[in-house]
């Protein structure tokens, strides 16, 4: 089991780049990439709600658990 | 003065340069050692023997023990901290302070101070292990840091 993390299906529906989200959002391009990627080891609230705020979505569309 | 980390490491790392001299004139003046022990102390030239036995044997592990401090003081300097090379350097020297004592309780034997050389030997083992588990715990928080977005 996993989360998954749908940050490219979300980026891809709102039709925005890595670059300009990770500007919006106030972190490094690298580190959005490690987030889209899958390796990031945990998220910040701060991350998650800047994100759910620029992509106007739930963390639940971001995050997926599956088994 | 303004003291700073980098003058910090520096000055470590010309205190394993001294000790490297120091453990240099031990070995190259092994002999005349011995050669004063057996005629102020041991009476016997066989003690004299295994007193240099001592001396070389425990220079070995000294010699391993001063440059993985000196790799070590390295990657501080370059700013690589936390990082398993440094944590298999700790573990190297962990082990050479073990073989140290060891080698140290058994020149014990034929003259006994050696047995406070096993015992501070020992001792340093059990700190320096101590030290590389805390920094293997801080690895893995830093890997833990690092991944966190």
């Amino acid at each position: 089991m996993e989360i998954v993390v749908n940050l490219d299906v979300m980026m891809a529906t709102r039709k925005i780049s890595s670059n300009e989200l990770a500007e919006r959002i106030g972190i490094t391009a690298a580190n959005l990439s490690i987030l889209k990627t899958g390796k990031a080891k945990a998220i910040r609230f701060s991350t998650l709600m800047a994100l759910c705020h620029e992509l106007q979505c739930q963390p639940g569309d971001i995050l997926e658990f599956k088994e | 003065m303004n003291w700073d980390k980098d003058r910090s490491v520096s000055l470590s790392l010309a205190c394993v340069g001294i000790f490297a001299l120091c453990l240099a004139a031990l070995d190259i003046g092994a002999y005349k050692i011995a050669e004063w022990f057996v005629a102020n102390r041991f009476q016997h030239i066989r003690h004299g023997v295994l007193l240099m036995v001592s001396i070389y044997a425990g220079s070995v592990f000294g010699w391993i023990c001063l440059y993985q401090l000196w790799r070590l003081l390295n990657n501080v300097r370059l700013g690589k901290v936390f990082i398993t090379e440094n944590v298999r350097s700790m573990r190297i020297v962990s082990w050479c302070c073990v073989w140290a004592s060891v080698i140290g309780l058994l020149s014990a034997a034929y003259y006994l101070p050696f047995a406070f050389i096993a015992v501070a030997a020992g001792f340093m083992a059990l700190i320096v292990r101590i030290v590389k588990n805390a920094f293997q715990q801080a690895i893995e928080m830093k890997d833990e840091l690092d991944l966190t977005v």
